[in-house]
Parts: C-alpha cells; sequence; structure tokens
C-alpha cells in the first residue's frame, strides 16, 4: 500500500545542512500495523510527516496505493488526505471549545461529505470509541483518555485507509495508554486501516504487526514485516470498507 | 469545505471568544451607527425639501427674470454688471452692500406673454405698504404681496376660492394680527374691514416748492409725498404652514389687480415703475417636465434667466448632499479606524488557533476553504457590527424622532429621520464586504501555515 523508496530528506543548504532521513525504503503492506521506533532525532517523525505527503523528501519518492504523491497538485494531496488518511497525536489536538460531535464532524465537513448520513456517521465513530454519551459534551470538559479516544473517533469517522498515530499514548498514564492501544488494533481489525505508529515505546511497537526501527535517519532494522497469516484479515478490510 | 459548514464553523470560532468578538464588531457598529444615522437624515431631509419645493413653487411656474443672479442659486456674483436703465438695487447685507439686479419691464411681460407655450405671466409685486389697521386699533408694519392660486396659503377661518384669484377688495391676514387688531378670533374677523395705508414715493422738492411752502407758513412737512388708506375685506385668515418658506412674517394676500395698483401707486415716478425684479411664467401643460426644458431654453435664447421648480429643488438638495456627505465622512473614517480592529483581533484569532489550523491543513483542509473560513469570521464581525450600529440607530432615531421634528419646527408629518430598510441591509452588507477585505490577510497566514510547524508538541 504505502511504498517508500530510497527517501532522503535534508534540512538546510550545504554547510549547514542537515540529513534526517538518508536512503530509507520500505513497503507496508494494506492493512498492516506498523510501529516506527526510534530515539527523538531518528527521523521518525520526519519519515511520518513524509508519508502523509505533509512534507517532501528532497530525493526518492512515495508511492500510496499506486500514486506517487510527490506528483499530486497541492488539491489533488488535500482531496487524498481528507479522504484516505486521519491522524492520532499525542497532544490530542482536539478543540476544547466545541462540543464532541462538532470535533468528530470536522474531516467530514473538510471531505465534504454530503448528505443525512454525516450525523449517524459520527454518531457512530463516538459510540466505537465509547463516547455516545458525550455527543454534546465540550471537548475540554473531557479526561485526557477521553481526549485521545474522542481524537480517535475524529480520526475513523471518514473510514480512511490509513491512520497515523504520533505517539498516542504519549500524554497518557500506561492504563489508559493500554486501553487506547487496544482500542487502535480493534478498529484496525474492524475497519482494515493500516495504522501506522511512531513510538518509542519497545512494549507497544511489538504488539503490531511490522517494526521499523530508524536510527539517525537510516533504518537500523524491519521486522515482521512478512506475515502471511494476515492475507485472510486484509479480505475482511476490503469487504467493510465498501 | 462546503460554504454551509464554513459560515457555521466561522460563526461559532466567534461565538468562544465572545468579549473580543463583542468589542471589535462595536468598533465597526460606531462607524454603522454614523452611516445609519447619516443616511436616515439625508432621506429625512430630502424627503423635507421636496414637499417644501412641491408646497411653495408649482412645478408648471417658471420664475423668469433678466439678471443672472435669478439663476443663481442665491449666491450673488461679486462682478460688476454693466448699466442698464432697468438696473435697480436692493440692500442686502449688513455692510451696505447691495445687489444690483437687471428688472423685467412691462415691455417685457408684454413679449413673453405673446410667446405661444406660456399661458399666464405674473408680475411679483412686492409691496412697499406702510402700515395695515382697522378703526379704532393701532397701526402695524405688514408685508403684502399678490395671492397665487397656485400655492394656497395654510387656512385658519374663512375661505379661499377653489379656483382662480380672490376678488377685487379682498385680503388674508395672517393669524398674527387676529389680536392685535383687536379681533376676538380668526372667525370674528372674517368679512371684517381693514385698513392699508400706501404712499407715493418720495419724489425730492423742488426749490420753488420750498420756497412757496414757506412763504405761506405752511409746515415743511406737507412736501411728504401723498399717501392713502386701502380697505379690504378679510375673506380667510391664514397661517404658518409647515412646509412653507418664509423668513419674514406673513404676508396679507390682495387679488392681482390690488397688487398691481398698489405697486404701481407706490412706484410712479421713480425707476422701479412698471419693473419688477422677476416674474412668475406659467407653462401651458408645464405638469410636464419636458414642456417646462423646451420653454426654459427658448427663454433662455432671449437673454431671460430662468429658474424651475426643479432648479430650486436641486439647489437645495445639492446643499443637503454636501452635509451628508460630510458627516457620512466622519463614518467612514470610523470604520477605516475599525478595520485595524478586526485585522489585529483576527491575527490574534489565527495565533490562538495555530494548532486547530495545523490539524485542519493535516485533515486536507485547502488553503482556498482555510482563508474563507478566516474571511467568513471577519464578514460576521462585520455583520454583528452593522447589526449592533443600525439597531442602534433606529433605538435612538425613532424615539427620538418625533422630539426632533417638533424642535425644528419641521411640522407634522415630517420626520427628520427616515430609514429605510433596503439602505440599512445594504450597508450592512457593505460593512461586511469591508471586514472581509480587513480579514484577508489574517485569512491569508492561516492559509499559509505550515502544517508541520503549526502540530510540532515541544
Amino acid at each position: 500500500m504505502i511504498e517508500v523508496v530510497n527517501v532522503t530528506k535534508t534540512y538546510g543548504k550545504k554547510d549547514s545542512a542537515f540529513t534526517a532521513l538518508n536512503d530509507v525504503s520500505l513497503n507496508i503492506k494494506e492493512g498492516a500495523t506498523v510501529a516506527i521506533i526510534g530515539k527523538s532525532g531518528s527521523g521518525k517523525s520526519t519519515l511520518m510527516h513524509i508519508m502523509s505527503g505533509l512534507d517532501t523528501p528532497s530525493d526518492g519518492h512515495i508511492s500510496v496505493s499506486g500514486t506517487v504523491l510527490s506528483q499530486m497538485k497541492a488539491k489533488q494531496m488535500d482531496a487524498f488526505r481528507a479522504e484516505s488518511m486521519s491522524f492520532i497525536f499525542q497532544a490530542f489536538f482536539v478543540e476544547g471549545n466545541q462540543t464532541c460531535y462538532q470535533n468528530v464532524m470536522l474531516p467530514l465537513e473538510i471531505a465534504e461529505v454530503r448528505g443525512r448520513d454525516r450525523k449517524q456517521r459520527v454518531l457512530e465513530a463516538l459510540e466505537a470509541v465509547d463516547l455516545a454519551e458525550k455527543v454534546n459534551s465540550k471537548a475540554r470538559n473531557l479526561s485526557g483518555g477521553q481526549k485521545q479516544r474522542l481524537a480517535i473517533a475524529r480520526a475513523i469517522v471518514n473510514k480512511p485507509k490509513l491512520i497515523f498515530a504520533d505517539e498516542p499514548t504519549g500524554n497518557l498514564d500506561s492504563a489508559t495508554g493500554d486501553k487506547i492501544i487496544d482500542l487502535l488494533f480493534n478498529i484496525n481489525k474492524s475497519i482494515g486501516s493500516t495504522l501506522v505508529i511512531v513510538t518509542h515505546d519497545n512494549d507497544l511497537a511489538a504488539r503490531c504487526q511490522m517494526q521499523v526501527r530508524l536510527k539517525d535517519g537510516r533504518i537500523e532494522s524491519i521486522t515482521g514485516s512478512a506475515v502471511k497469516a494476515k492475507s485472510a484479515k486484509t479480505k475482511v478490510a476490503k469487504k467493510g470498507k465498501k | 469545505m462546503r460554504i454551509t459548514d464554513t459560515v457555521r464553523r466561522s460563526g461559532r470560532s466567534l461565538r468562544n471568544a465572545k468579549l473580543r468578538t463583542i468589542l471589535t464588531s462595536l468598533a465597526i457598529a460606531v462607524g454603522g451607527f454614523t452611516l445609519t444615522t447619516t443616511l436616515a437624515a439625508g432621506n429625512g431631509i430630502r424627503a423635507y425639501t421636496d414637499r417644501l419645493v412641491a408646497s411653495n413653487f408649482d412645478p408648471a411656474e417658471l420664475i423668469v427674470g433678466r439678471d443672472k443672479e435669478i439663476a443663481n442659486n442665491g449666491a450673488p456674483s461679486t462682478e460688476p454688471k454693466e448699466y442698464d436703465e432697468s438696473v435697480s438695487s436692493l440692500t442686502v447685507g449688513g455692510d451696505g452692500s447691495s445687489l444690483q439686479i437687471k428688472q423685467v419691464t412691462t415691455e417685457d411681460i408684454q413679449e413673453l406673454e405673446k410667446l405661444p407655450y406660456i399661458e399666464q405671466v405674473r408680475a411679483n409685486y412686492i409691496l412697499n405698504a406702510r402700515y395695515v389697521t382697522r378703526d379704532g386699533q393701532k397701526r402695524f408694519t405688514l408685508s403684502a404681496t399678490a395671492y397665487n392660486p397656485a400655492q394656497k396659503p395654510e387656512v385658519e377661518a374663512g375661505k379661499l376660492p377653489t379656483e382662480g384669484d380672490i376678488a377685487a377688495g379682498q385680503a388674508t391676514l395672517p393669524d398674527g394680527y387676529i389680536k392685535a387688531l383687536g379681533f376676538k378670533s380668526a372667525n370674528d374677523a372674517l368679512g371684517k374691514t381693514i385698513k392699508i395705508d400706501v404712499q407715493k414715493p418720495f419724489v425730492d422738492s423742488t426749490g420753488e416748492e420750498v420756497i412757496q411752502a414757506i412763504r405761506e407758513g405752511r409746515d415743511l412737512k406737507t412736501l411728504q409725498p401723498a399717501s392713502e388708506q386701502r380697505s379690504f375685506k378679510i375673506v380667510a385668515v391664514t397661517k404658518k404652514a409647515a412646509t412653507s418658506i418664509n423668513f419674514g412674517t406673513l404676508p396679507v394676500l390682495v387679488s392681482t389687480a390690488d397688487a398691481k395698483n398698489i405697486y404701481d401707486y407706490t412706484t410712479e415716478g421713480t425707476s422701479n415703475y412698471g419693473k419688477y425684479s422677476y416674474v412668475f411664467v406659467r407653462v401651458k401643460d408645464g405638469k410636464d417636465a419636458a414642456k417646462i426644458t423646451t420653454a426654459q431654453n427658448d427663454l433662455k435664447s432671449k437673454d431671460y434667466f430662468t429658474q424651475s421648480s426643479k432648479d430650486i429643488q436641486q439647489s437645495i438638495t445639492q446643499i443637503v448632499n454636501i452635509l451628508q456627505a460630510l458627516v457620512g465622512v466622519f463614518g467612514l473614517i470610523t470604520l477605516i479606524a475599525s478595520i485595524f480592529g478586526i485585522v489585529n483581533t483576527q491575527y490574534i484569532s489565527v495565533l490562538e488557533r495555530i494548532r486547530e489550523i495545523g490539524l485542519m491543513k493535516a485533515l486536507g483542509m485547502r488553503k482556498r476553504d482555510l482563508r474563507r473560513l478566516f474571511m467568513l469570521e471577519a464578514g460576521w464581525i462585520g455583520f454583528l457590527g452593522g447589526l449592533i450600529g443600525s439597531v442602534a440607530s433606529l433605538l435612538v432615531g425613532i424615539p427620538l424622532n418625533p422630539w426632533v421634528t417638533k424642535k425644528l419646527d419641521l411640522g407634522a408629518g415630517n420626520s427628520l429621520l427616515i430609514f429605510r430598510p433596503a439602505q440599512i441591509i445594504a450597508l450592512i452588507a457593505v460593512l461586511i464586504l469591508v471586514a472581509m477585505v480587513a480579514g484577508y490577510l489574517p485569512a491569508r497566514k492561516a492559509a499559509k501555515l505550515d502544517p508541520i510547524e503549526a502540530l510540532r508538541t515541544e
């Protein structure tokens, strides 16, 4: 699904140049759960940004479902992101002043989803993260775990093919964090989204089907990438998407 | 993002910063208030002048004169004029300056009367009556002129003919003279007789006459010009109309025949005899504006200066427009000041919401949509400001209107402030537009924001 081919990312110019990613190549299958692991400064966030099209590589290219991101125009890129991707962040980034309902509605509005089932989809997403009774509560009144669940609801409401989670448990205590991780894996199973988690938590990484370890902008190791038992799951996922 | 969602979202983010939104929109509201009030006042004054002109000037009549001052809208020219037999002086200024007017002569009137498109020529009789009195009463000064059937005065008692002139020997009396002349009421005065004293013009006595008088031991006062009293029957008592243009006391009105008689009596032997500063010319089918214009053009080619009721109206309206523009400029200045308020507020709003903007961009929100979101936010501020301003203007204006009307003596049925809903709606629309333009720069900043920078947690 995602092909990263010889991607290099350099910041700055000539003398002060800093290479964040150095010739990174990897291949992620549809519906997979992937952990990108590394210390801070290893380039894992940069890799995520480039994979999601928020940032462009200095060299090499990324293709998602056969489309090369760098060949897309800004308008196409926006439409592609609105329809096929979503994000979960360490700091939640939910809008405290808005209700849960309004927070979850945002991706649907951006993707210009029309029709009456918009409301239904928002309620289903909140149901999926067990926040159905908080529909009209302001997001600022939620606990940390609830906020992250709300962020997950926002991430899945559009049924994206690809979910990026940047340190999703970083701001949570371990018990709450575990629940969030369980939720993410459940969603991965139920809607078949490819899940890319950026983390430095080895336990979390171990639960993923594939682990990409980065060090100083280079790939240190890729493990568990070829899991044969997954093919059956992929089929289910495809069905679910339609 | 669809436009309805954008409008809703922008409105919502303003509600989340209520105090800031209201304070910013109050700045616009001041401009909105000034402009709404100015527009309403302009409407009111224009409606008032329309009525004023309509009730004082017959649209079928032209004021026709030989002097260009006639068409000068009351702004006397300072250039010297060539002397002509028919020039007469009118004292005007407190500094002793006077206005020389080339007058319309009897021959001119005869010429005018022959023109095919002219129905009637009426001289403007400014009557120099000395006083008005009644048996056993004191003498009072007065102004007097000819009755104009096309311009009926407001009547307190009595009746004026529905058409045509009042009969010779009849007169109208202004209500101010009722008590002075010892009448019990306006009705009491009807049918009673008043006397108007008129005097022959002063003509210098010859030395011979003076010597003759001294020889005969006569008082030199007897050399004063002769005077006589004319009797008139009161046909109606007039009162000041709300829309009358009148700077002195109301005139006593007499029939045209009597007016001519008095005018000739008081001017005989002077250079003013048989001459008038201007005359009123009634154009055939003059209700038709095109006929008036044709008549004006033809008279102009014959060296007459003319002024139609439309010209008078335009000259008054022009003054009103200039005043309105002046006040309007103050409104615009406040508006310009409030634009900076909007720019400032929206910049702060963008800075406060960097995360939200970053997230929206990450989720695929287009630059255009983001720009629109923030411009619409500014538009909401403009809408709110316009609404507050115009509602405040209505709240202040409507209850105050009758009071102002009374204070300015505009008369019943006239209002200083006339609010037109379409105008207010248009004004609010303009304010929304202005606010959106003001919101463009901050909106562009939001649209250009780098999502990666915006979403950095550290």
